[in-house]
Order: C-alpha cells, then structure tokens, then sequence
C-alpha cells in the first residue's frame, strides 16, 4: 500500500534522476565544441511499480546512466573521406610548391629556349659578331639555369616529402600506441556495464588523426577495436599496437616496414603518408623523367648540329652543352661545354664569316626529338602535366572537403552538441527537480500534519 | 535533420566565397584569367607555343631591321659598280673613235684604272664589318690585289722545305687566280706532302681553275714558292699550314690591276620567317669574275686604250658593256630580296597581332566578364558575412529571462 514514505522516496528518486540529467547537460554544454565529443543523454527508465492487493502504484524513475549518441557508419565515412582528403591536401600542397617552376615568367625554360633561339637568329646576321656570340652564351647559359631551377624544385620537394615520411611514419607510430591503451579501458568499462563515453570519444578523435596520415580499416572487436592499415597490415589488436619502421631504400628514400620487416610503402596509397609517398615516388619521378628527357635531348641536338659546323678559327664544332652520360639527373648537370662565342659553329664549311651551320642549330626549334616532340612541344606537354596534377589535386581536395562537411554536418546532426536543446533541456530538468522538491515539501508537510493528528486529538 | 551547429557550414561558404572574390579580384587586377597552368592546364600548354612563336616573330623582325640596312649596302655598291662600269663604256667608246691620240688614250686608260679601284673598293664594301661580296666568307675583303709569286714564311737554306716536306692533316691552302677568277683549295690529309700539293697545283692547272704556270717550287732560300711565271696572271695564296708557315706575296710581284676573289662561291642566309630565308650576301665571284667577268672586261679594256687598235678597244668597250648588263641583271635578285623584306615586316606586323590576340584569347580575362564576376563575388561575400553574423549569435538562451 502506498505510503508517504514511499512517497517521499519516489521524489527523492526523482531529484536524483533530475540532477543526473542536470549533470550530463551541463557536460554537454561544457563540450559543446570540444572536437570529438559525442553528446551524452541521462537514461531514465520507469522504476518497478508496487502491486498492492491487486493495485499497481508507480515508483518512479530511476536513472540508469548516461549513454553517448553516435553513429558508426557515418563515423567511419568520415574517416574514409579524411584518408581522401589528407592524401589529395599532401599532394595539393606539394604540387602548389612545384607548379611555380613551370609557370611562365621571364626565366622559365620555355622562355630561356625561345631566347637561345632568338640569339641564334641574331647571330646569323653577324656571324662574327662577338656581342651576339656573348648573346647565345648568355643564352645558353640562362637555359641551362632554368633546367636547374626547374630540376632542383622537383627534387627538393622529392627531398621534403621524404622526411615527411619519417615524421608521418612517427606520428603514426605514437597515435597506434595511444589507440591500443585505450583499448582495455573501453573494454573493462563495457565489461562492468559502464560506458566508456569519454574515452570512446578520445579513441575516436585518435583514429580520425590517423585516418589524416594513411590509410585505415577500424574493426570492433571484444578486446576494443582492431585497425589495420590499407592492405592488412595490423597497426592495433587490443592493447597491442605494432610499430611501423622507415628504412632507407635502395633509391635513397625512406621505405615504410611492417613489424615484420616487410617493405609496404608501394601499398600506402592515401592519408598524408599516401599522398606524400604517391607524391615521392611516382609524380614527381615522372615530372623528373619528362624534364631530364628533355634537357637530354634538347642538349644532344644541339651539340648534334653544333658538331656539323666549324667555328670561327675552323675548328670542327665542340659540344655546345655539356653531356652526362645518364639521362637520371641530366636537367640538374646540364651545363655549358663551350664559353667563348668563338666557339660558336656558325660555319658550315670553316669560312670565317660563315653562317651556313647557325641554321642546323636554329633548326632544333622545330625538329622533332627522339621523343617525338619538338622541343617547344615536349616542354609544353610538361607545363600541361604539372597544370593538369595540380588542378586535379585541387579538384580532388575541394571535393572531399565537401563532401566531408556534409558527413560532419551527418555526424554532428547525430552526436552533435546543440546549445538550444541543452537550453531547453536544462528548463525542463530545472523543473522537474524543482517539481520533485515540492513533493518532497509537500510530502513533509504531510508528515507534519499526520504526526499533528495524534496531538490534536490528545488534546 | 537536426541541426546543432551551423559554424563549420558558415566558416565552409565564407572560404568559398573569399576564394571566389581572391579569384575574380586577382583576374581584374592581374587582366589574365590564366595566372598559373592549374588555371587551366590545356591553355598554358599553349601558351608556351604561342609566347615562343612570337618570340620567333620578335627575332625575325629584328633580323629583317639587321639585314636591311646591309642588302641596301649592297644595292649602293652595286649601284657604284654600274657607275663605275658606264664610265669606263664613255671613255672605251671616246678611245674607239680613232681620233683620240695615244696620249690621249694613255689618259683615258689610267681612269680606267680608277674605275676598276672604285669598283673594287665598291666590291670590298663592308656594312659593320660584314663583307657583303665575299659569299659566306664575310670576314675578310674578298678581292685582293694579286701578285705573280708567293712564298712561305718557313723553310730556309739551312733547314729547307722539300718535296718529300709533310704537310699538317687538317690543314687548307688557297690559291686564288685573277686571271680565271677560281680558287683551288687544298685540305691536306695524313701522309700529304709538298709534292702532294704540287701536284694538286698541276691538277687545278689542266683542269682550268688556275691560270697556266702556275706551280710549287722549293727556291734558293728553302722556302716554298706558288707563282704562276707570268707578268701579267696574279693569284693570291693562302695557307693556315704550320709546316709552311704564313704565305705572303714576293715583294715586287704584284701584277698590274689583277685582282683574285678569296671569298667563296657560298651566300649566308638568314631567317626571316618560319619557311623564309633570305641571301644576306653576294658571292663576289659570281658578281664580277665568273659569267661576264667584269673585272676582266674592265682590264681588257685598260690593255686595249693602253695598246690596241680603234678595233680592239670597241672589242674590248663592247666587253664592257656586256659586263654592266650583267652587272644589272645580277641586282635583280638582290632588289627582290630587298623588297621581299619589306613585305614580309608587313606580314610579320600582321602575325604579331594574330598571336598577341591568341594569346589573349588563351589567358586573358574578358574583362566585362571579370568585372561581372567580381562584382558577383562581392554581393555572395557580403551575403555569407552577413547571414554569418546573423546567425551564429541566434541562440534560445538570448531569448530566456537573464
């Protein structure tokens, strides 16, 4: 039978389940815009009703606990999309560094071709000139500068990226170790009914920072989670995390090893660490190929029509440009063989006065090279690539930084903190603890009454 | 959908309507709507066709502003020449009329005399130290008075040069003659000798290119010796050959108004467009001592006034004649050439514009366009910060009672 005590501890239940509520708002409050934080949400659950005699009288509430609100599909969308996006923003950045080498100006190497060119045009008017000799030689010499510029920006970045490697590598490495010590906590906590909202939402946040470095697949497991990178390799199993290692390749750049030793740089295929590693070792040895293809055979060419003619003293022509004997590096070794204008093999027959042979050489303008192209052309085509990279990067950075709003906007529509329904929250349980007060007033006061009944009737 | 926090989309459209406005604004300030080849990869790429394509048209317009002033260098000349060539006609045709005494005739022979000088001086014209007569060889003046005999500055009597003497492989001797107007050139090889020279010499002799008697002979001194044994053949001989030495011509043996071409039959040429070349040069050979040989006429008619008959100096007068109709018919070419250089600057002007508006078209911003877009970018900018500021303040605790 319902009694006043009961009465009374029903109400204090209540306060109880109302401050509880008050509590996890003020937290949700509180971690409004702490990054990670799923929102928190008191469960309350009807407490177990009396049956006196046939009649059923409610107990209560009774506030079972907290509960995060997540969803996990979306949060591992989210983390896909920032593997994406990491690795297309390392690329981005790279090539954004690059492209201004390739961008024309008055020093780029289509613009100092054009001037060897135009010197060598000069020249032929006034072969003997020695001011339009020092004019090709100057020409020659800018040239072999902007290979250089061109060269030595594709290989510093090749440079940069590589230590990029290490310290991606690094990061990775300390990110495992935290992910792994969180994993028995998660798990005791579950396992004694509790839940681990808090430090889900750090081990959360900890697998997103990984996800911006490469590529990982997250599985639950009893033990916590288990992450593995791209092609398999475990980085995380329970509390264990297995430590990735650099080494250096045979190529001189840092190669990637699993715990066990096995080389898998070449299956590092996003995140910064893939971007960077993609970046490293495929674009910008290609950008290097195409360029030191041209430096060689733009250089061999000239010296091939350079060999026809004879210069002023009727000596047969010398190599204009000097050749090394690998095409590996070639645009960052040309240099010039020749530094004085009498050198020049304006000549066709060894006449003094001759410009027979400057035609040959103006003649590599036009020609094609082995690789198919005139020189124009082939650097052209090498513009075109490093403008096509780079907007490509661009195009795929924006996208995914769409696309990944959208997924946050999912996530935060989700386990997101709205300070207007915390708002709202916090009258509601305000009044309900406020409510419940007053029956625990109320309820007093019936006591106060009832134990008056006795004395008034003594009296 | 439930909505928590519209920060992230907010800061979202303010970075993409900043960069919108960076983007429009860069393009009205900089007029290019390509600034970098991820603007847009396919122009770039050919813009760096079309930029080196104009600078190809840049370096044939100045080539033409080069060349003209030499071509028209030429035309003088060559105008002088025919000057000078009519002028010698006049006193061939007075000397022929059998009244001129010989005296009279010996006068007029001397200002023949002078013409040819004109026309030799006229022939070694130079325009900025560019040999304009000497074909491809334009270093040097290309007629030079020629002597009977030329000697070697190696070889003395106690070391003299012999037959048996070999020669530097790789090295050349000339000899040019007056008299036929050719050159005969020697390159020698491994194994040649002075012998073998000579017998070149014998060669080019029976072969025509130089003038009968015209040999190599080792003299008293030890040294080499080339002389045609003639009073009145002159060649020049030349030698980059360390074992003979420097050739320079006998003293006392320079032949009376002989002079040899030692320039080459070649022409330099210079490009003026993309398929357009143009002789810049004359091979003086072919000017004056192959075809007409007008320097040949010129002294047959010097020998005529100063010895012949009424006869021989109409002969000789008609030689003349011939020569100066040649002389003109070579201008033809050059006149072309000259008018050719003033069409092509015209085409060249026309090209530029062509590329220039390409490349216009290729990276330049329309800037109507820019100026709309700008505009656009501005308003959508406004908009976002605008909502941006209405918004994020918005929240249910403005409205409860403090």
């Amino acid at each position: 039978m319902a009694s006043l005590s009961t009465s009374l501890l029903t109400a204090v239940q209540s306060l109880d389940a109302a401050t509880g509520a008050l509590q996890v708002t003020n937290n949700n409050i509180a971690n409004a815009n702490t990054p990670g934080y799923s929102r928190q949400v008191a469960v309350f659950q009807e407490a177990a009703p009396t049956d006196d005699g046939g009649i059923s009288t409610g107990n209560g509430v009774v506030l079972e606990g907290f509960q995060s609100v997540r969803d996990e599909l979306v949060q591992t969308q989210i983390q896909q999309e920032t593997q994406a996006q990491s690795g297309a923003n390392a690329q981005l950045a790279s090539l954004q560094q690059i492209q201004p080498a390739f961008t024309t100006s008055t020093q780029d190497i289509g613009t100092e071709m054009s001037a060897l060119f135009s010197s060598l045009s000069s020249l032929s008017t006034d072969p003997t000139s020695s001011a339009d000799g020092e004019a090709v030689i100057t020409a020659g010499q800018n040239l072999t500068t902007a290979f250089h510029t061109a060269s030595n920006t594709l290989t510093s970045q090749q440079s940069g990226l590589n230590t990029q490697v290490t310290q991606d590598v690094s990061q990775i490495n300390q990110l495992t170790q935290q992910i792994a010590a969180l994993n028995p906590k998660i798990a005791e906590l579950n396992a004694s009914g509790q839940i681990g909202g808090t430090l889900q939402d750090q081990q959360n946040q900890l697998v997103l920072s990984l996800s911006e470095l490469t590529s990982v697949s997250v599985t639950q497991t009893s033990d916590g989670i288990t992450l593995a990178t791209g092609n398999g390799t475990p980085l995380v199993m329970g509390a264990q995390s297995f430590t990735l290692q650099t080494t250096t390749g045979s190529n001189g750049m840092q190669q990637v090893l699993d715990q066990n030793g096995t080389n898998i740089t070449a299956s590092l295929t996003s995140g910064d660490l893939g971007g960077t590693i993609q970046m490293r070792d495929q674009t910008i040895p290609g950008l290097l190929s195409q360029l030191d293809t041209l430096a060689n055979q733009f250089g061999s060419a000239i010296n091939a029509a350079q060999a026809k003619g004879f210069d002023q003293s009727g000596n047969a022509g010398k190599n204009f440009f000097s050749i090394s004997p690998t095409v590996a590096g070639f645009a960052g070794d040309i240099s010039m063989a020749i530094t004085d204008p009498s050198q020049i093999a304006a000549s066709s027959g060894g006449t003094a006065g001759s410009n027979g042979n400057l035609a040959n050489l103006i003649a590599v303008q036009t020609a094609a090279l082995p690789a198919g192209q005139t020189p124009g052309n082939a650097y052209a085509n090498l513009v075109y690539t490093v403008g096509s990279l780079t907007s490509n990067a661009t195009a795929e950075s924006s996208a995914t930084a769409s696309s990944l709003l959208q997924l946050n906007d999912q996530l935060s529509s989700v386990s997101g903190v709205s300070i207007d329904e915390e708002s709202a929250n916090l009258i509601t349980f305000q009044t309900a603890y406020e409510a419940a007060a007053r029956v625990v007033t109320t309820v007093q006061s019936l006591f106060t009454i009832t134990l008056a009944m006795g004395t008034a009737a003594a009296e | 959908m439930r909505v928590t926090n519209m920060v992230p989309d907010i800061q979202y459209a303010m970075q993409q309507s900043q960069q919108a406005l960076s983007a429009a604004l860069q393009q009205v300030s900089t007029g290019l709507r390509v600034n970098q080849p991820s603007d847009d990869p396919s122009a770039s790429a050919n813009m760096v066709i079309s930029l080196a394509a104009s600078a190809s048209v840049d370096q044939y317009t100045s080539n033409i502003d080069s060349v003209s002033p030499l071509m028209q260098t030429a035309d003088s000349a060559i105008s002088a020449m025919v000057t000078s060539l009519s002028a010698a006609i006049t006193l061939g045709t007075a000397g022929a009329t059998g009244t001129a005494s010989t005296t009279n005739k010996q006068d007029m022979a001397a200002q023949v005399e002078g013409d040819l000088s004109s026309l030799i001086a006229q022939a070694n014209t130079s325009f900025q130290g560019v040999y304009v007569f000497g074909g491809s060889a334009t270093a040097t003046p290309p007629f030079v008075a020629a002597s009977s005999t030329y000697t070697s500055a190696q070889g003395s009597a106690g070391s003299p040069l012999s037959p048996a003497t070999a020669l530097t492989p790789g090295s050349v001797t000339t000899i040019s003659d007056a008299t036929t107007g050719d050159t005969m050139t020697f390159k020698a090889v491994a194994g040649d000798t002075i012998a073998t020279l000579s017998t070149a010499i014998t060669n080019a002799v029976a072969a025509g290119t130089l003038s009968a008697g015209t040999s190599a002979t080792i003299n008293a001194g030890g040294q080499l010796t080339i002389g045609t044994n003639s009073g009145t053949n002159g060649i020049v001989v030349s030698s980059n050959d360390a074992t003979l030495g420097s050739m320079t011509a006998t003293s006392g043996s320079q032949v009376a108004n002989a002079y040899a071409y030692v320039g080459d039959s070649n022409v330099n040429t210079v490009q003026v467009g993309n398929s357009t070349s143009v002789a810049t040069t004359v091979a003086g050979s072919q000017l004056l001592t192959s075809g007409a040989n007008v320097i040949g006429s010129l002294n047959g008619l010097i020998t005529a006034l100063q010895s012949g008959t009424s006869a021989q100096i109409t002969t000789a007068t008609t030689a003349v004649t011939t020569a100066l109709n040649y002389v003109g018919q070579q201008r033809i070419p050059l006149d072309n050439t000259i008018s050719q250089l003033s069409d092509q600057e015209s085409y060249l002007g026309q090209d530029k514009i062509t590329l220039t508006t390409q490349q216009t078209s290729l990276v330049g911003a329309n800037l109507a366009d820019a100026a709309t877009n700008l505009s656009q970018a501005e308003l959508i900018n406004s908009a976002v910060l605008a909502a941006a500021a209405k918004v994020v303040p918005e929240t249910l605790l403005s409205y409860l009672p403090q």
